[in-house]
Order: C-alpha cells, then sequence, then structure tokens
C-alpha cells in the first residue's frame, strides 16, 4: 500500500524550478532515505510534502488524498522535524508537547503515558517547565523530535535529524523510528550521514539537480552506478564526481 | 575592506536611512499627536508657572539636576555588528580610525537633550535668578564641554572595565556634575574648579587605564544591539518591524487564565495564542498600557464626552494593534502544520481580544467607580468602550 505519492512535481521559490518532474513513492512501513549534495533540492522536496510550497506542476498524494482536497485528513497523516528546531519562545516544553497533543486531537490520557516514555527516552524529565531559551541546540531538537512522536501519524518526514544530537539522542531517534515502522508507520528522511543511511533505510533517493540520480536498495543503486560492493558514501562520492565533470564539460 | 573610517560611512549612512525609515511612521502615528498635545500643554502651563513662581524656588539645584543627569548618560553610538569581532581583531590597532567618527556622533545627537534642557531653564534662570545674558552663554558653552567629558570618561571607562559597573561610574560623574554646577551657578568659584580638577584627573585614569587592555569587542557590540533594539521595540509600536524579537516573561501570577481554556483539538490556537499574549512583553505591556491610560482617562476628565473620546480612541488602538501583531508574522510556526482549520488563528485572537477588552471595561468602570460621578454620560463610557472594541475586531482585518 502506498502512503505517500511524489507524481511528475517541478517546483521552486521563484520561476525558476529546483525540482524538475520529480516522482517518487514510499510504502507503509518504509524507510525511504533522501540524499544529495547542498542545494540538490531534498528540503525543497521536503516542504512540497508538507505543503508549505506549492508544485507549479504535478501532484503529492498523501494516503491518497492531496493536501487541497482534504486538509485536514492531509494534515493530520504525518509529522514534520524541520532541520532547525522551530519552537516557540513562549511555550515551555511541555506546553509545546501538550498544544501538538490537542493540535493532532490526542486523547489527554494518552497523551500523558506518551509523554512520559518520550521524557524518558530523551532524558528531558527535569526540564519539562523550561523555555526553549534555556536549551542548547541539541535539546530544542529534541523538543521537536518529541513532538512528532507524540502523534502516531502514517507518514514522519525528518530533515536532518542528526545534526547537534549527542549520540544518546541518536539512538533514541533511531530506536524510535524503528518501533514507529513496526507499528506499519511511514518514514521520510534526508541525511548527510550516509553510514547511518546506508544501514537504516529500505531504500534511498538520490538526488541531483532537482531530478533523481537513482532510488532503490543498497543494491539498485550499485547496479545504477555499475559498482559492485560499493559503500554509500563510495556512489556519493561517484555522484559528486558527476557533477564535477557536467561543470567542467 | 581594511579602510576602517570607509566601514564607518557605510554603516552610518544605513543607520541614518533605517532612522529615516522608521521616523516617518513615528511621526505620524498616533503617539505622536499625543505628544504635540503633551508639550504643548505643558510648556503653557510652565509659562504661566513663571508668572506666580516663588523667588525662593530652588531653581539651581533643579538646574543641575537635569543637567548632570542628560550630561551623564553617554552611551557611545558605535554601530558594531556581531561579525566585527572576528573582522575586525586583526584592525586592532587602527581601531581609532573606526572610533574617531563614532565618538564624534554620539557627542553631536545626544549633546542636544542637554542643550534642550538648558534652553528649556533659561526663563526659569533669568526670571528667578537673575542670571545675565553673558552668564547664560557661558554656561551653554560649558554644557558643550562638559558633554564631551563625560561622553570621553564613558567611553574609556567601558573600554578599560569591559562595562562592568558602568553604573558606579555614571553615579560618580553626576555627583561631580551635580555638586560643580551647583557650586558654579551659587558663585562658588573656588569650589568648583577644584571640581573641575577632579574631573579632568577622572578622566585622565581611564584614558590611563584604557590603553593597558584588549578592546572589549563583546561589550560593545552587545551594548549597541541592545540600543538599537531599544529603537526598533519603539517603533514597533507604530509599525511593523521585521528585526524585533520578542522579549517572553513567564509571569506566573497570570497562569490562572490558562485554565479557562480546556483540553481539546478546537482550543489549540486559543492555548498557543493567550500564552503568546501574556507572556510576550511588547504584546502584554501594550495591553496594559493602553488599559491604564483608559482608566486614569476615566479617573481624571470630568467632562463625559471627552472621556468617552479619550477611551474609545484608546479601546480602537488596543484592538487594532493587538490584532494585527497577533496575526502578522512571516515566519514558519509549526501550527501552520496543524490539522485544524485554517480560520482557528483569526478565531482564537477575536476570542483573547474579546476576553481582554472586557477586563478592561471592567477597568474602566473601577475608574469610573472611583471618581463618582455616576451620570448617565459617563456610564456610557465602557459601553463605549465595549462597542468600538467589537466594531474594530469586526471591520479590521
Amino acid at each position: 500500500m502506498t502512503v505517500l505519492e511524489v507524481n511528475n512535481v517541478t517546483g521552486g521559490y521563484t520561476r525558476k524550478p529546483v525540482l524538475h518532474d520529480l516522482s517518487f513513492s514510499i510504502g507503509k512501513g518504509e524507510l525511504v532515505g533522501i540524499i544529495g549534495l547542498n542545494g540538490a533540492g531534498k528540503s525543497t522536496t521536503i516542504k512540497h510534502v508538507i505543503g508549505t510550497m506549492n508544485a507549479t506542476k504535478g501532484e503529492i498524494l498523501l494516503n491518497g488524498k492531496t493536501l487541497k482536497e482534504d486538509p485536514a485528513l492531509y494534515r493530520s497523516s504525518f509529522s514534520y522535524i524541520p532541520e532547525t528546531p522551530v519552537l516557540y519562545d513562549e511555550l515551555t516544553l511541555l506546553e509545546h508537547m501538550q498544544l501538538t497533543a490537542m493540535a493532532y486531537n490526542l486523547e489527554e490520557s494518552i497523551f500523558k503515558v506518551r509523554l512520559e516514555s518520550l521524557l524518558k527516552e530523551f532524558r528531558m524529565e527535569k526540564r519539562l517547565n523550561w523555555f526553549p531559551t534555556h536549551f542548547s541546540k541539541g535539546m530544542r531538537q529534541k523538543i521537536m523530535i518529541m513532538c512528532a512522536f507524540l502523534v502516531s501519524p502514517s507518514l514522519y518526514i525528518i530533515d536532518e535529524p542528526f545534526v547537534g544530537l549527542d549520540p544518546l539522542g541518536i539512538q533514541s531517534l533511531l530506536n524510535q523510528m524503528q518501533a514507529r515502522k513496526e507499528e506499519g508507520a511511514s518514514v521520510l528522511m534526508s541525511t548527510h550521514i550516509l553510514a547511518t543511511a546506508e544501514k537504516y533505510c529500505d531504500r534511498i533517493l538520490l538526488l541531483h539537480n532537482g531530478k533523481i540520480r537513482a532510488q532503490g536498495t543498497m543494491e539498485d543503486l550499485r547496479a545504477a552506478f555499475q559498482m559492485p560492493n560499493a559503500t554509500l558514501d563510495d556512489l556519493y562520492i561517484e555522484m559528486t564526481k558527476e557533477q564535477q565533470n557536467e561543470q567542467f564539460a | 575592506m581594511n579602510n576602517l573610517r570607509e566601514v564607518w560611512s557605510k554603516r552610518f549612512v544605513y543607520y541614518i536611512n533605517e532612522l529615516q525609515k522608521y521616523m516617518k511612521y513615528i511621526v505620524s502615528g498616533h503617539i505622536a499627536i499625543v505628544f504635540v498635545f503633551v508639550i504643548g500643554a505643558a510648556g503653557y502651563s510652565y509659562s504661566e508657572w513663571l508668572k506666580t513662581a516663588p523667588l525662593d524656588f530652588p531653581v539651581f539645584l533643579l538646574v543641575a539636576f537635569l543637567l548632570s543627569l542628560t550630561i551623564t548618560i553617554s552611551t557611545p553610538v558605535t554601530l558594531m555588528k556581531n561579525a566585527d569581532s572576528v573582522y575586525f581583531l586583526p584592525l586592532e590597532t587602527k581601531l581609532d580610525e573606526y572610533f574617531k567618527p563614532a565618538l564624534k556622533w554620539t557627542y553631536f545627537s545626544t549633546v542636544f537633550v542637554s542643550a534642550l534642557v538648558f534652553v528649556v531653564s533659561i526663563p526659569m534662570l533669568t526670571k528667578l535668578s537673575g542670571l545675565i545674558k553673558n552668564e547664560i552663554l557661558f554656561l551653554f558653552l560649558l554644557i558643550l564641554v562638559l558633554k564631551y567629558w563625560s561622553m570621553q570618561v564613558e567611553y574609556s571607562y567601558r573600554f578599560a572595565e569591559s562595562g562592568k559597573f558602568v553604573w558606579v561610574d555614571r553615579f560618580v560623574r553626576f555627583v561631580l556634575l551635580f555638586i560643580g554646577l551647583f557650586f558654579l551657578l551659587t558663585g562658588s568659584y573656588v569650589l568648583a574648579i577644584a571640581i573641575a580638577f577632579i574631573c579632568v584627573m577622572y578622566l585622565v585614569v581611564w584614558k590611563k587605564k584604557m590603553k593597558e587592555v584588549a578592546f572589549p569587542f563583546d561589550h560593545f557590540i552587545n551594548v549597541e544591539q541592545s540600543r538599537m533594539m531599544r529603537f526598533y521595540r519603539f517603533a514597533n509600536y507604530f509599525t511593523d518591524v521585521p528585526h524585533i524579537r520578542g522579549m517572553t516573561k513567564r509571569r506566573k501570577l497570570l497562569n490562572f487564565v490558562y485554565k479557562f481554556v480546556p483540553y481539546k483539538q478546537q482550543n489549540a490556537q486559543l492555548y498557543l495564542v493567550l500564552r503568546t499574549f501574556i507572556r510576550t512583553d511588547d504584546y502584554f505591556y501594550l495591553w496594559v498600557r493602553l488599559t491604564a491610560l483608559a482608566m486614569l482617562g476615566a479617573i481624571f476628565i470630568p467632562m463625559p464626552i471627552v472621556a468617552i473620546i479619550f477611551t474609545g480612541a484608546l479601546a480602537f488602538a488596543t484592538v487594532i494593534q493587538l490584532k494585527h501583531a497577533l496575526l502578522s508574522g512571516f515566519e514558519f510556526r509549526m501550527d501552520l502544520l496543524f490539522p485544524i482549520d485554517s480560520n482557528a488563528r483569526l478565531l482564537a485572537v477575536e476570542k483573547l481580544l474579546r476576553m481582554f477588552q472586557f477586563v478592561q471595561v471592567v477597568f474602566v468602570l473601577i475608574g469610573i467607580i472611583i471618581q463618582g460621578q455616576f451620570t448617565l454620560l459617563m456610564l456610557l463610557v465602557p459601553v463605549i468602550v465595549l462597542v468600538v472594541s467589537e466594531l474594530t475586531l469586526r471591520i479590521s482585518k
């Protein structure tokens, strides 16, 4: 069953598109990594999926509906962790969680149970009544992660999740992703940490100049680049070389 | 860019443009009109008071106090930026090129305050204390010199001590200026000269100490940032300032208000907006100020018609400014992704403003009770506040 379908999407910030005729899909319970150089279009793709940018061509379906067709269903079908934490200076950690739970219509009793286990997992129990100005970058990121995992949508969209997190935080995040996957949720994750992507992702999209250069399992990618036994790092560097060759050509 | 003087000039032009841009809004804003009335009224009462002022009024004490206060506060305007601590570091020995014009601007942009205070005091000094023209002129020139001294000391002190305990230095300068000016005005010239000597020595000490330390970039950058922030915050009362990031405080005393918003999906935006309003200084104090003014109006304005216009205008100003402030903002916020009605924010803001305008009415009512004039017209005041608030909410975008 397909959860997310991106069909022939063209779009960008100005008239000049960043994404060119982009198509991919994510199935139920799949963890898909989106990999590419700076400026390849990873964040732009994500912004189109979450609906803060509109495609000039093509359509994006989440659980079979576009954002326009059913905004409430579309929005409640995903939760999003942005690359840089976006927090409210005037809300405490607890209030961030409570606001999210309210907005996603979570029952109060379920909220309390999930809150407790997330606080424990991310070691933030003692900071419930703190304001974000007193948090480090990593802790701010943890608030975003906890808010995202508080609700259980069918798709988690995670942009560069590992930057700023301590090793225990990274482990906790991976645990959460794994657990949600087992419950049938899907994950779309953009990252530069290739070793982690290679280890955890079911499929990988290699994005290059707003187009998909190759996609599939590691085996599929190796075949596409004709590099058997290559790691994701090797493939990534190969793609970089292609770009350089294009520039010098 | 190695020429620091050029860096200064560029920044200065940008700074002046920035000031002009916001001054336009400030001058045309409603508070400016209030200022004009207040200044006019104050000027009129001052001239009336002069006609009947008692001859034993402590003019010298008052003038010495006001002048010392305005001369003392000489925060340097450096236009420094965050990145300067990195990029100016290799140019540390050439920093003079930058600070000479900076201090010159600091001087000319602040000396006029003291000069203005002095000019306003002239009628008082001539009428009540019998100062003659030459004495006035001498005093005026002296003020120009004292301001220069004060500014140089403040800069050197901040340089030498990285701004630690700058209030102690300010207190010392204030006392020296106050005593010195008082001696001078009362004709104790020897004592005044003695104070002048101490002033010179005080400057020499800090100039010397300043040479022993490295330039405290962080301090001057912080001073400059908070200075610009104050300006932007002030300008923000008149128009939208993109640079501004509101300061927030918990305000624990008001926690009970949050209980009025129970846990359910429809209340998500109200939950957020209520906290944003109460905890963001800019929004909350705007409401407190205008509510306090409305209450004072209800207490002290004897004519009901004037009270109605006054409180009505304040209710309009409260609602229109807060609605605009709570609904504007160009940055991405997580609640934009919430699976709730896209109208929810607007509805929440309207609900919040209805709640707080009701509280404003209660304060106005208390004002009327204090005044004790229970005529029909006076009781119309709170009704008008409610009606104006509601109409503003409905009609404004």
